[in-house]
């Protein structure tokens, strides 16, 4: 199947191991990625929406706009461009005059928009259109006895109204592709806990971050797996922050879903990036190498 | 014995009318007070000085000066969109918030961050600065370069920087 990935920003700029590692594990699902160019900013749900909704709600009908002109539908790698690009078509659905308000700013650079492309994060795409077991079966080095603490972040999820990925409460998607690339995937108190880097004030984030941090070490968890970037960017620098003020060491690392997907599928720790990130996964890369010469011993 | 006090209360609706303007923001009309937006509410659990249902009852009353003053609650809301999830009513109280948020942007309340990054999309058509550094580590990822954004074509659809039409 072809798809467009929208990659947006964070990810290409801040984080690009991820798009590494996207891009070098989605062929071996059976994807061709199409790239399109003309994308801007999502733009970000967060600042952007703060300032003005009808200018955030116009420019992601741009970006849709590009994919509509392309013909392709779109995949996100990031929960801020997923709520963004899914709630502006949800908006855009649900409320005829401003479709109309939107169109008359977008006829200004000769585009209309028309709600005919679709737009799903990765993972929803890997579960609803090639099935999980394709993942299993790109799977060359199990990561066997690795238990991942997985954090869903808010905008994957809610509000399932817009989103219809799975249940808020009680989700089990990224559970399930855990278990296909052989790791373990481990509940904790906090797994549906907000981040905290959408507060634009106080203390707040420190305490919630380190909740999390404190919940994932009783679970015994070897590491974090999540999906968004701005989920990452409170948690890999972020442990140490938080840790530093609190007097403590977390010392978890926090890996992206396709990274994780990239090891098992048999790429190189540097070829999904690994090494860039503040809390290295030495350890886990160990047992994973360890394991392998039991096998082959 | 509490005394009893005379009981006073004025609504603003002029205020309510400028909220109802804001894609979002009408929707505070539905609230009915029942508080089940509060129980997930990670920023209520983390702070004694943030309630949804008190924001949504602040909306309803006009209360600009205490939502969009230096000491607004709106600020601490996480966007975690748990409230969306749980309101019987539609009321997107989320939404309402960044409602609120766009009138305390349009008088200048907003944290400064707020106008920081919407400058830098709007310039560069992206959030984060496209250093030489970034363009290497790309490189070393075996990643294309990044390029030019339509900065032009983004700036073209929005009227007036800002300013709602
Ligand atoms: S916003 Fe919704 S959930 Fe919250 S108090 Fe009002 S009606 Fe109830
Ligand atoms: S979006 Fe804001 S108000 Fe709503 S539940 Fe989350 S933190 Fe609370």
């Amino acid at each position: 199947m072809k798809v467009a990935p929208f990659f947006g920003c964070m990810i290409p700029i801040k984080y690009p191991q991820m798009e590494a590692a996207f891009r070098r594990t989605m062929p071996n699902l059976g994807v061709e990625l199409v790239d399109i160019d003309g994308f801007t900013c999502c733009p970000d749900p967060i600042y952007f929406k703060t300032k003005g909704v009808l200018d955030w709600l116009t420019i992601a009908a741009r970006n849709l706009c590009v994919a509509e002109e392309a013909g392709l539908d779109l995949v996100t790698l990031c929960s801020g461009c997923t709520a963004t690009l899914k709630e502006a078509k949800f908006l855009l659905a649900e409320d005829e005059d401003l479709k109309e308000r939107v169109n008359e700013r977008l006829m200004r650079v000769g585009k209309e928009y028309q709600g005919t492309v679709k737009v799903e994060h990765a993972v929803v795409v890997i579960r609803d259109e090639l099935g999980i077991e394709r993942v299993t079966e790109s799977v060359v080095k199990p990561l066997d006895g690795i238990k991942v603490a997985i954090h869903y972040g808010c905008h994957l999820l809610k509000p399932s109204q817009i989103m219809h990925v799975d249940d808020a409460d009680y989700p089990s998607i990224l559970e399930n592709l855990i278990a296909a690339i052989g790791a373990t995937p481990v509940g904790h108190d906090r797994k549906l806990l907000c981040c905290g880097k959408g507060c634009l004030d106080g203390d707040m984030p420190v305490e919630m971050v380190f909740d999390i941090f404190t919940s994932i070490r009783d679970s015994g968890a070897d590491c974090m797996g999540l999906i968004c970037p701005t989920c990452f960017s409170s948690f890999d620098l972020g442990q140490i922050v938080v840790g530093r003020k609190k007097n403590t060491k977390f010392d978890i690392p926090v890996i992206y879903y396709f990274q994780l997907l990239g090891l098992a599928q048999g790429l190189a720790p540097e070829e999904v990036g690994l090494n860039l990130h503040k809390v290295k996964a030495d350890r886990i890369l160990a047992e994973l190498a360890g394991g392998e010469a039991q096998a082959s011993a | 014995m509490p005394q009893e006090k005379e009981k006073h209360v004025t609504i603003d609706f002029a205020f309510r009318r400028e909220l109802d303007q804001i894609i979002g923001g009408d929707h505070h009309n539905y609230c009915y007070q029942c508080g089940a937006c509060v129980a997930q509410c990670p920023a209520a659990q983390y702070s004694e000085s943030f309630n949804p249902r008190s924001i949504l009852l602040d909306a309803l009353l006009g209360r600009a000066d205490v939502l969009l003053g230096p000491d607004s609650p709106i600020w601490l809301c996480t966007n975690c969109y748990s409230c969306y999830e749980r309101c019987p009513q539609d009321v997107r109280p989320i939404e309402v918030i960044i409602a609120l948020k766009n009138l305390a942007s349009n008088r200048d309340a907003a944290p400064s961050d707020v106008a920081t990054m919407t400058e830098n999309i709007l310039k560069t058509g992206v959030s984060g600065l496209i250093t030489p550094a970034v363009q290497r580590i790309r490189e070393s990822l075996g990643l294309k370069p990044l390029g030019d954004y339509p900065v032009d074509e983004m700036l073209k659809i929005l009227p007036d920087e800002g300013k709602q039409p």
